[in-house]
């Protein structure tokens, strides 16, 4: 079954009423909860609940030329606890990181109904433990993200997106060492492409000087195609998710190769990529002792939906 | 076979300090209100060693406690009830420099600054930079989540730390987060995330990934001086206000800016009521224009002069003082407690004015010297402790300082962590169930709450000594 709460009493006596029954749920809604609850442009922090989506923050945010750097893919339905729980990222990864950078607080509804916060509204805070870092990225597997509290950036004044296209991938390959070598400082570094060809992706933001005299670097790579970053929307339309493998960026060519895919989109810069289609690949071992334990301390009657790995 | 013979036969006895003479050293760390000596200190060469340790540690039912150079500020690194203190300081190289992929590989103990070191001839950098960068170990920064005067834009240690190899208390050797030779995207838990600002109490660090990050190509920094910290303040807002990021935003007021200038002579005006180092960094095409509107802001909120470093040693200069403010303060007091609190940016004035109240008050000096953009506040409570009043009113004027900041919405540390020094203030920061969340996460790591143990949660042991101290301050 499916949890729907629209206040954090909702959910928090439904967990209490399931825990003890010991009822398992497979998910939770609560698209109800989607207030703005705290917004100081600046300070350039905000509070939110979990249940608005990241397009409607954003609106909210660029009313003061401000934005939460991060641009997952299909912004209108996703919501702030599903970004938090798969820690997401897009296409601007490379300049920006993940949603896990940019959390400064939480407020989670836990297994048994308890609602507990961590970490606070200000942009730098060390009391206690960082628990923020358990939830983000937690699959909602020990707990209901009800509300956080991000910090924001001011919106950049200049931003170009490049990209150049080539039949063989090994046509690209030498550019990604020649952009990280030289001063260009992309807030996207992509690849993608199908068996038909690949495109390097190249994005900068900032002021206008920046911006242009980035543009004029790129060119002299032969990367001086103006585009945009559609193609990641594009890639995300098939309701299934993609396989993903990451790798050390260095590498991800030969990772790409190596997949065989339909259709790829990487983030090059990281090393990570998505695909559809292909050889699915070997996960890195994990600490999974310590997060049974994790799952057995925080969900001891097995109500929130199991780990996924 | 006892547990000091075990020690000395795991590390080497040269490696064993049990004297008490040669463990004062280790009585505590920059926080010194509170000092307790270990049984022993154990210097581990290597993981194996560490775990060996541990091992013994956890036979014998002894409390574990890492260290690296002992700078913290809160008592993080304190033996409340004795025990061994596994110092990480021989383990101290870098392992690996990967630089195609921007990645450090360090042991524990190698000291923050010479990361940077390593990197610079590369255009790289490791952006966290706490003021005891020099001596201060990444394995300690780990601890603590440690920030600087970059982290504005940078961020802090979480942000810059991709993995890290740990012991925990039961002698178990676990990998937490991205490996050496791995991508960055790893599944579960963000367990590397957890361990970062633990203050030592899930295991010991023993050698740890860390994100390098391009050097910025060119910078602007400027030296702001201001009649009124009030005015400073709003320049500080209104920065931000206009959509610009300073790779830093460093307040000084009147009192430290003398004291600067009276040890190093960097030609401060002495009757400025308050000075900002602004440094803009990024790619130089952008950063004229920048600068112009951050010094065109100085001059509408009043500021009597704006300094633009011209060359790298100016830079260095301005650099400089700053980070030798605390000790400048050394020539107005014998003693002094570095306070670390946070508020929201637009409370800073508010803030700034409670502290000139706190000081008149309790009738002690409190210069101020901070991280204005983060609204990271660090008043200098000076005081002598060898007169008892001395201490009780500079304990009471941290106090409320600390009060406000959790009423206006902060926090009561923004880099130097609990330790012992804050316990008190858990309780008024956190719910009875936000710090029972803690606890649980704690019993994952360390069941038997055996590593690092008394420091963070209300209701923790102290030293004696300072019980009675506080009792006579109450």
């Amino acid at each position: 079954m499916i949890l729907a709460g629209s206040s954090v009493e909702e959910v928090s006596s439904a967990l209490v009423g399931l825990n003890a029954k010991r009822e398992k749920i497979s998910g939770f809604d609560v698209r109800a909860m989607r207030r703005v609850l705290e917004y100081t442009p600046e300070d350039m922090t905000v509070s939110v609940e979990a249940g608005s989506t990241l397009a409607q923050l954003q609106t909210r945010l660029a009313e003061h030329r401000q934005w939460l750097p991060i641009d997952p893919p299909r912004a209108e339905t996703l919501t702030i606890g599903a970004l938090l729980a798969a820690n997401k990222s897009g296409p601007r990864r490379f300049g920006y990181g993940t949603i896990r950078e940019h959390v400064l607080g939480i407020k989670v509804v836990l297994a048994d109904g308890r609602v507990i916060k961590a970490g606070g509204k200000v942009v730098k805070n060390v009391a206690g433990y960082d628990l923020c870092k358990l939830f983000a990225g937690s699959h909602g597997t020990v707990g209901v993200i009800v509300e956080a509290t991000f910090k924001v950036l001011p919106r950049s004044e200049s931003e170009l997106i490049l990209q150049r296209s080539a039949n063989k991938l090994d046509e690209l390959a030498p550019l990604l060492g020649q952009i990280t070598q030289t001063p260009l400082t992309p807030v996207v570094l992509d690849l993608h492409g199908t068996a038909a060809g690949h495109t390097l992706v190249l994005g900068f933001a900032g002021s206008r000087e920046d911006v242009e005299w980035q543009r004029e670097r790129a060119q002299t790579l032969g990367i001086n195609e103006a585009t945009t970053l559609s193609y990641n929307e594009v890639f995300w339309e098939p309701s299934e998710p993609p396989q993903t493998v990451s790798v050390l960026p260095s590498k991800v060519i030969d990772s790409i190769k190596s997949l065989d895919a339909r259709s790829y989109v990487a983030r090059a810069g990281n090393g990570v990529s998505y695909f559809r289609g292909g050889r699915s690949q070997s996960r890195p071992e994990l600490a999974l002792s310590l997060m049974r334990r994790i799952k057995e301390t925080f969900d001891p009657k097995g109500v929130l939906p199991d780990m996924p790995w | 076979m006892p547990l000091l013979d075990s020690l000395r036969e795991i590390v080497g006895a040269d490696h064993v300090i049990s004297k008490p003479e040669e463990l004062l050293v280790y009585e505590c760390d920059a926080y010194t209100l509170e000092k307790k000596l270990p049984t022993a200190v154990v210097l581990p060469g290597g993981t194996a060693e560490v775990q060996a340790v541990v091992r013994a540690c956890a036979r014998h039912n002894v409390p574990i406690i890492p260290r690296g150079a002992g700078t913290s500020l809160s008592g993080t690194v304190l033996a409340v009830t004795g025990g061994i203190m596994i110092a990480l300081t021989r383990m101290n190289r870098i392992i690996d420099l990967d630089y195609a992929n921007r990645r450090a590989f360090v042991e524990a103990g190698c000291v923050n600054a010479w990361v940077t070191n390593a990197v610079k001839g590369h255009g790289l950098f490791y952006a966290p930079d706490p003021s005891s960068q020099p001596a201060c170990t990444i394995g300690g920064n780990i601890g603590t989540n440690s920030g600087g005067p970059h982290t504005l834009k940078y961020g802090v240690t979480t942000n810059h730390v991709l993995g890290l190899e740990m012991v925990l208390p039961d002698g178990e050797i676990v990998w937490l987060g991205t490996k050496p030779d791995g991508g960055e995207d790893v599944d579960g838990y963000d367990l590397r995330g957890l361990a970062i600002g633990s203050e030592g109490m899930f295991g010991i660090v023993t050698r740890v990934l860390l994100r390098l990050v391009r050097a910025p190509q060119a910078f602007k920094t400027m030296l702001g001086v201001f009649s009124t910290v009030d005015e400073a303040s709003q320049t500080v807002s209104d920065i931000i206000e206009a959509g610009i990021v300073p790779g830093a935003l460093e307040m000084m007021d009147q009192l430290i800016t003398q004291a600067v200038e009276a040890a190093y002579q960097f030609g401060f005006p002495l009757d400025a009521g308050a000075v900002l180092i602004i440094e803009l960094d990024g790619l130089a095409p952008g950063l004229e224009r920048q600068a112009a509107t951050v010094i065109e802001i100085c001059r509408k909120n009043g500021a009597r002069e704006v300094r633009l470093a011209k060359s790298d040693q100016e830079r260095a200069d301005l650099w400089k003082s700053r980070k030798r403010a605390f000790g400048a303060i050394g020539r107005l007091s014998p003693n002094f407690i570095t306070q670390d609190g946070v508020v929201p940016r637009s409370k800073l004035p508010e803030m700034m004015r409670f502290i000139g109240e706190c000081s008149r008050k309790y009738g002690l000096r409190i210069p101020n010297v901070f991280h204005a953009g983060d609204g990271n506040i660090h008043p200098l409570v000076l005081y002598d402790e060898r007169d008892a009043d001395q201490v009780r009113r500079a304990l009471g004027a941290s106090h409320d300082i600390l009060e406000k900041c959790v009423e206006l919405g902060g926090s009561v540390t923004g880099e130097h962590g609990i330790g012992v020094e804050k316990i008190d203030f858990m309780a008024r920061q956190f719910s009875p169930d936000d710090l029972e969340a803690m606890r649980m996460l704690r019993r994952v790591f360390d069941p038997e709450g055996r590593c690092n143990p008394h420091k963070m949660f209300p209701g923790s042991k102290r030293c004696g000594d300072f019980a009675l101290r506080k009792q006579a301050a109450a």
